[in-house]
C-alpha cells in the first residue's frame, strides 16, 4: 500500500515538474544589480518601475505618473538647479521691458516622430491647449495670461500677456509640445507623438509602456539608450522586490521608509530630490466646527511631532517643516521651517485660550499604507493635547471629489506639490493654497492681495519679490488653513549601472543623458 | 429508526488527539484575546519613538513601525478578529440556512435560491470588499458584511445538499405519508439530521473569516486604523519581512494557530460524524 | 442533455441580468466620481462638468443603464474612461493573462491534489500520512498574501531563481513566460490544492470503507486496482464539484495574487477600474466574471451528471 502511494505521488509531482520543465532553458531572473564603473555608453534598455499607471487623459496635468512627458515630448525651456531657465526647444528669449511680452527664438532642426517639422505654430497650439479647461492643467491661470501671439517666420514667436507674471518660466517648464493633429487621440489613449528623445511604442494598460530611441533626435548623439521600458507595479513591496532583483533599474516610487530598508546596500544609488513635489500637510476646513478659530489650527501645528513623522513614516527621507517651501525655493528660510515645533504645552494653552475642552474631529486620509501610517502618527499626537480624531481612510477618487467639491471634513492629510517652483505658482495653481478657491474654504482679502502682487510682476528673484514671498509665508503660518508637516520629495532609487537620469521640476523624467554602464 | 436522529457524534470526535490539539490551540488564542486587558497594561494604540524594536523585556514581541507595542496589538487584534468572526459567521450561517430551507419548499424557490448562491459565489470577493467599503466607509461593519456574504453560499449549499439526501430517507417519506406538512417535515425531521456538516462548516467559516479580514487589510479596506487586527498587523509587517522578520512573527503565529486549531477541530468533528 | 441545457439556460440568463443590474447599482453607490478623478487633481468645476457631459454621466441613471445594455447587446463595449483604450481590448488582454494564471494554477492543483489525496487516503497512519496532513493543514493555515510575499522573498530576492513579478506571454516566449507564471500560479494553487486533497482523501476513505471494496479485497483484487478503478471513480464526482467551486475562488483570489506579483490580469484591471471609477471597464469585467462562473457551474453540473450515472438529465 505504501509503495503504491509513493509511486503515485512521484508520478503526480513528475507531471507538475514536466509542466514547468521548460523553465530550465533561459532565466527570466536577472543576475541582479552589480556595481560598475562609469563612462557614457550607447545602447541598452532601461527599465523604470512605477507604482501608478500613466493616465492618458491627464497628459497635460501634473498627475501621479509624469514619466513619459519629457521622454516623448520636449518643453521650450528647462530649469537648472537654481531655477534659471536653460534652452531646450527655445534657443533664446527676450522678455519685454514692461514684462508683458516674451519673444522666443526656436530651434529649426526639430522633427516630430511622424516626420513633421516643429514650428512656432506648435507653440501657439501648446499654449492654447493648456488654456482649455478640459486639459485640467494646473498652470492654466498662467497660460491664460497669454492673450496674443505674433509670429515672425516659422521659428520666432512673441507671446503677449495681459499682465506680467512672475512664474512665466514655470509654464515653459511645464508645457509639453505635442503634435496638434493627434492630440485628441493621445488623451483618449492612442499614440503619443512628440519631438522627444524616445518614440512611444506599445502601452499595455496596467502593465507596461515601451519606448524606443528617436533616431532623429535634435540633440546629436542622444539619447544614449536604445529604449526605455516602464513597468507598472502597484504593490509597494513588489516594486521594491523588482528593484532588488534587478528586474527594474530605476524608480521614483519607492517610499522613504522602504528606501530606508535598502540601507547602505552598495548595489543602489539613492538620490533624494530636495525640490520635492511631496509636501505633507494637514488641510483644515475652516467652515467646520471648532477649527474655524485660527488658534485651534495653530494648536494643531504645535501639537504634531514633525521629526518623529519624518523618521517613522518617511524613513528619514524628508525635511520637517512648518512652511511649504523646500530648501531650493527662493521663499525658504530656516525660521519659516521651524516656526512651529513640537510643543504640546503651547498647543494646550492655545486650545484653552480658544475656550475648548476635549473635542473630536473627523480626519480623512488616503487609504494607502504610507498615508495611513502618517495619519495614525498625527492622530496620536493630537490626542496628547486633547483633540480626538476619527480616522477616515478614503480612496483617492472619493478624496478627489471631496477636494474639488470643497466638501472635505474638518481635517485631512495629503501631500501637495508646486512649492518647488516660483512661489507664486503655489498660491495661484496648487489647490490647497489657491487664493480664489481652495478646499479649506479659506479666503481673505489680505491673502488675495499679497498673492496677486507676488504673481503680477515680471521679476521673481529680486529683494522686493522675496519680501512678498515672506508676506505670503507669514499669512500661511498665521492662518494655518494648510498646516505643513514635512517636505518629502522624490527619491531616486537606481541600480549602480544607471547614470544620468534626472527629473525636472514637474517630475518629468529626463533620460537624454542617461546611460547604462557596462 | 425513524425520527430518532439526534446522535451525539460531536464530543466523540473532539476527544481524539486531533480534536484535543485543535481545541487547545483555539482555546489558547481565544483566551489570550479575552484576557488581553489582564495580560497587558499597554494601550495598543500608544506610540513612541522606539520603532521596529526587536523583542525585549518591555516589549515581548517588539514594536511596530510607529513604535507601538506588538504584544498588546496582537492580543487586542485577536479580540477584533474574534468579534468580527463571531458576528459575521453566525450571520452568514443563518442567512445561508434560511435560504436553503426556503429552497426546500418548492422547485421554483429552489431554482431561485440556487441562482442567488451562484451570484454570490460568482462575484469576486475582494472586488465586493472594495465596493462595500467604498459605499459604507471603512470599519468593522464592511468587513463583517463581506465575510457574511462570502459565507452564505457555503452554508446554504451544504444544508441544501443535506436536505436533498435526508428528504428521500425512509423516515422523512414516512412522516410525509403520515400527513405532516412539507414545512413541518423539513423543520422537524430533515433539518436535525442535516445539521452536523453545518457545525463543521462553522469551524471552516471562522478560519475563512480570519483570512478575509487579512486580505481586506492587505488591500487597505480593513478595520479602521488605529484599531489593531491580526490581518492589519500582518499586512503592515510584510514590508519589513526581509529586514525585521520579528515584526511578522507574532501575528503570523496567532493567525496560524487559530486557523490550524479550527481546521483540526473541523476535521475531528468530520471524523466523529462519519463514525 | 439538450433538455438539461434548455432547463438551465433561461435561469442562467436571468442570473446575468440580475447581476448586471446589481453591478450597475453598486458602482453608482460608491462615492467618488469618474469625472472628478478623470479631470485631474486640480481641475476646476467647469472641467469636471465638461468631462461629465462627454462621458454621458449627466444623463439619468435608467438611461445610462439601458445605454450600457445596448452596448453589451451590440457587442461594442466602447472606450474606457480612465485607463485608456477600448474596454474590449483591455478585458481581452486581462482575461488572457488571468486564464493563463488560472490554468497554470488548475494544473498545479490537480497535479498536487491527486497524489496527495490518494496518499492521504491509502496510508491512514504513520509518518507519511502525518506529513501529508501537516503539509495540507499548514498550507491552509497561512494567509495567501503572506505565502506570496514569502515566495517572492525566497525564490526571487534570495535565491534569484525566478522573477519577482510581472508577466511575459507564455505563447510568445514559452521558456520565459513559464518562469513568470510559476510563483503566482503556485501561490494561487496551494490553498485550493490543499482543499481538494482533503476532499479527495475523505471521499476515497469513505469509498474504501464500502462493502464492495471489502468484497473486492476478499476476491483478491489488488489494492492498487481497487483504489484507482473503484474507489477513485466513486470519489471523483464530489471532487469535481469542489474543483468547480475552487475555480471560482481561483478567479476571486487572483485579485490578491495579481497584486502581489504585478500580474496584469483581470484582478488588477478590476482593482484599477474600481480605484479610478472606470465604470465601463468594471461593469463589463464583473459581468464577464459572473458569466464565466455561471458557465463553469453549468459545465461542472454536466461533468457531475456524466461521472455519476445516478443523476438524471433533469
Amino acid at each position: 500500500m505504501n509503495a503504491l502511494s509513493r509511486r503515485s505521488l512521484l508520478r503526480g509531482s513528475a507531471a507538475a515538474a514536466g509542466l514547468f520543465a521548460l523553465a530550465a532553458c533561459r532565466s527570466a531572473a536577472d543576475s541582479g544589480p552589480t556595481a560598475a564603473s562609469a563612462s557614457p555608453r550607447r545602447g541598452g534598455t532601461l527599465t523604470v518601475a512605477t507604482g501608478i499607471d500613466f493616465t492618458p487623459s491627464l497628459l497635460f496635468a501634473q498627475s501621479a505618473n509624469t514619466l513619459v512627458q519629457r521622454l516623448v515630448f520636449n518643453t521650450l525651456t528647462r530649469y537648472d538647479d537654481q531655477l534659471k531657465p536653460q534652452p531646450e526647444l527655445a534657443t533664446s528669449w527676450q522678455l519685454g521691458a514692461d514684462g508683458k511680452s516674451i519673444t522666443f527664438e526656436l530651434r529649426d532642426d526639430v522633427l516630430f516622430h511622424n516626420g513633421r517639422k516643429f514650428t512656432a505654430d506648435d507653440v501657439v497650439f501648446a499654449v492654447k491647449n493648456l488654456q482649455n479647461p478640459a486639459r485640467s492643467a494646473q498652470l492654466r491661470s498662467t497660460a491664460a495670461a497669454v492673450t496674443d501671439f505674433r509670429k515672425n517666420g516659422d521659428h520666432e514667436l512673441t507671446l503677449l500677456l495681459t499682465h506680467p507674471v512672475s512664474n512665466l518660466f514655470d509654464l515653459f517648464e511645464f508645457m509639453i509640445i505635442t503634435d496638434s493633429a493627434t492630440v485628441e487621440d493621445a488623451v483618449a489613449g492612442g499614440r503619443l507623438i512628440g519631438t522627444g528623445p524616445f518614440r512611444f511604442g506599445e502601452r499595455k494598460p496596467g502593465a507596461s509602456i515601451s519606448l524606443t530611441r528617436n533616431e532623429k533626435y535634435w540633440n546629436p548623439g542622444r539619447p544614449y539608450l536604445d529604449g526605455v521600458e516602464i513597468r507598472i507595479i502597484p504593490q509597494a513591496d513588489s516594486l521594491l522586490s523588482s528593484l532588488k532583483t534587478g528586474q527594474s533599474q530605476l524608480s521614483y516610487n519607492v517610499q522613504g521608509k522602504d528606501v530606508a530598508t535598502l540601507g547602505a546596500d552598495p548595489r543602489f544609488r539613492i538620490k533624494p530630490y530636495d525640490t520635492g513635489a511631496g509636501a505633507y500637510y494637514i488641510g483644515v476646513n475652516v467652515t467646520a466646527e471648532h477649527v474655524g478659530d485660527k488658534r485651534v489650527r495653530q494648536a494643531i501645528a504645535w501639537a504634531v511631532d514633525r521629526d518623529r513623522l519624518v523618521q517613522q513614516a518617511l524613513g528619514g527621507y524628508g525635511l520637517a517643516s512648518s512652511a511649504p517651501w523646500p530648501k531650493s525655493s527662493p521663499a525658504y528660510s530656516d525660521a519659516n521651517a521651524t516656526h512651529y515645533r513640537h510643543d504640546p504645552d503651547k498647543a494646550r494653552e492655545l486650545l484653552k485660550q480658544a475656550g475648548l475642552g476635549p473635542i473630536t474631529l473627523p480626519f480623512a486620509h488616503s487609504a494607502t499604507p504610507g498615508d495611513t501610517a502618517i495619519a495614525q502618527i498625527l492622530q496620536y499626537d493630537l490626542k496628547q493635547v486633547g483633540i480626538e480624531t476619527v480616522l477616515q481612510p478614503t480612496d483617492s477618487p472619493t478624496m478627489q471629489k471631496q477636494l474639488i467639491s470643497q466638501s472635505m471634513p474638518a481635517l485631512w492629510t495629503l501631500s501637495h506639490g508646486f512649492a518647488q517652483l516660483h512661489p507664486a505658482t503655489l498660491a495661484v495653481s496648487a489647490y490647497p493654497f489657491n487664493e480664489a478657491r481652495n478646499s479649506s474654504h479659506f479666503s481673505s482679502p489680505a491673502y488675495t492681495d499679497i498673492v496677486q502682487r507676488a504673481w503680477n510682476r515680471a521679476d521673481s528673484d529680486s529683494a522686493d519679490a522675496k519680501a512678498l514671498y515672506q508676506q505670503i509665508t507669514d499669512t500661511l503660518l498665521d492662518e494655518e488653513f494648510v498646516i505643513d508637516l514635512a517636505i518629502g520629495g522624490e527619491i531616486e532609487v537606481a541600480t549602480a549601472k544607471v547614470r544620468g537620469a534626472t527629473l525636472n521640476k514637474f517630475n518629468y523624467l529626463n533620460l537624454d543623458d542617461a546611460y547604462l554602464t557596462a | 429508526m425513524t425520527t430518532l436522529a439526534v446522535r451525539l457524534p460531536l464530543p466523540a470526535g473532539l476527544r481524539t488527539v486531533r480534536g484535543a490539539t485543535g481545541i487547545t490551540l483555539v482555546g489558547a488564542v481565544v483566551l489570550a484575546g479575552l484576557l488581553a486587558p489582564v495580560l497587558t497594561g499597554t494601550d495598543p494604540t500608544a506610540q513612541s519613538s522606539l520603532a521596529l524594536a526587536g523583542p525585549s523585556g518591555n516589549h515581548l514581541f517588539g514594536t511596530d513601525d510607529l513604535g507601538r507595542d506588538l504584544f498588546s496589538r496582537v492580543l487586542y487584534g485577536i479580540r477584533t478578529d474574534l468579534l468580527i468572526g463571531l458576528t459575521a459567521v453566525p450571520a452568514g450561517a443563518l442567512s445561508g440556512c434560511a435560504l436553503a430551507l426556503l429552497s426546500g419548499l418548492s422547485r421554483w424557490a429552489d431554482l431561485a435560491v440556487q441562482r442567488v448562491f451562484d451570484l454570490l459565489l460568482a462575484f469576486p470577493g475582494l472586488i465586493l470588499a472594495l465596493a462595500v467599503t467604498a459605499v459604507l466607509g471603512p470599519g468593522r461593519w464592511p468587513v463583517i458584511i463581506v465575510i457574511a456574504l462570502a459565507e452564505i453560499p457555503g452554508f446554504g449549499r451544504q444544508l441544501r445538499a443535506g436536505i436533498l439526501v435526508q428528504r428521500e430517507r425512509e423516515y422523512a417519506l414516512a412522516a410525509r405519508v403520515g400527513g405532516a406538512s412539507r414545512l413541518r417535515v423539513l423543520l422537524r425531521h430533515v433539518l436535525p439530521n442535516a445539521v452536523d456538516p453545518l457545525i463543521v462548516q462553522s469551524a471552516v467559516a471562522l478560519s475563512l473569516a480570519v483570512f478575509i479580514e487579512g486580505a481586506m487589510s492587505f488591500l487597505g479596506v480593513g478595520v479602521r486604523p488605529p484599531e489593531p487586527s491580526l490581518g492589519g498587523i500582518l499586512s503592515q509587517s510584510t514590508a519589513y519581512l526581509a529586514t525585521h522578520p520579528a515584526f511578522a512573527a507574532a501575528p503570523l503565529i496567532a493567525v496560524t494557530a487559530l486557523v490550524l486549531g479550527l481546521t483540526l477541530i473541523a476535521e475531528a468533528l468530520n471524523e466523529g460524524i462519519r463514525r | 442533455m439538450r433538455t438539461f441545457l434548455l432547463k438551465r439556460l433561461p435561469s442562467a440568463l436571468l442570473v446575468l441580468l440580475a447581476a448586471s443590474f446589481l453591478i450597475f447599482l453598486i458602482l453608482r453607490l460608491i462615492p467618488g466620481d469618474p469625472a472628478t478623478s478623470l479631470a485631474g487633481p486640480d481641475a476646476g468645476p467647469e472641467a469636471v462638468a465638461a468631462v461629465r457631459a462627454r462621458l454621458g454621466l449627466d444623463q439619468p441613471l435608467p438611461g445610462q443603464y439601458l445605454h450600457w445594455l445596448g452596448h453589451l447587446v451590440t457587442g461594442n463595449l466602447g472606450p474606457s474612461y480612465a485607463i485608456g483604450g477600448q474596454v474590449a481590448d483591455l478585458i481581452g488582454e486581462g482575461l488572457g493573462n488571468t486564464v493563463e494564471l488560472a490554468l497554470g494554477a488548475v494544473v498545479l492543483v490537480i497535479a498536487l491534489a491527486l497524489p496527495l489525496g490518494v496518499l492521504g487516503a491509502t496510508v491512514r497512519r504513520g509518518p507519511v500520512a502525518a506529513a501529508v496532513r501537516a503539509l495540507t493543514t499548514a498550507v491552509l493555515a497561512v494567509p495567501p498574501f503572506v505565502t506570496g510575499v514569502l515566495l517572492v522573498l525566497v525564490f526571487a530576492v534570495t535565491l534569484r531563481l525566478l522573477p519577482p513579478g510581472g508577466h511575459e506571454s507564455i505563447l510568445d516566449q514559452p521558456d520565459i513566460g513559464v518562469q513568470y507564471l510559476l510563483l503566482p500560479a503556485v501561490c494561487l494553487a496551494l490553498p485550493s490544492a490543499a482543499v481538494l486533497a482533503r476532499y479527495l482523501g475523505d471521499g476515497l476513505e469513505r469509498a474504501l470503507a464500502e462493502d464492495y471494496v471489502r468484497t473486492a479485497t476478499a476476491l483478491g483484487v489488488s489494492r492498487r486496482r481497487i483504489v484507482w478503478l473503484h474507489a477513485l471513480p466513486n470519489a471523483l464526482p464530489s471532487a469535481i464539484t469542489v474543483l468547480g467551486l475552487q475555480i471560482g475562488q481561483l478567479l476571486g483570489g487572483a485579485v490578491l495574487v495579481e497584486a502581489i506579483f504585478a500580474w496584469p490580469g483581470l484582478g488588477q484591471l478590476a482593482e484599477q477600474g474600481v480605484l479610478r471609477r472606470d465604470y465601463p471597464v468594471v461593469q463589463d469585467l464583473l459581468l464577464l466574471l459572473v458569466a464565466v462562473y455561471v458557465a463553469v457551474q453549468l459545465l461542472t453540473d454536466l461533468a457531475y451528471a456524466w461521472s455519476d450515472p445516478r443523476i438524471r438529465w433533469e
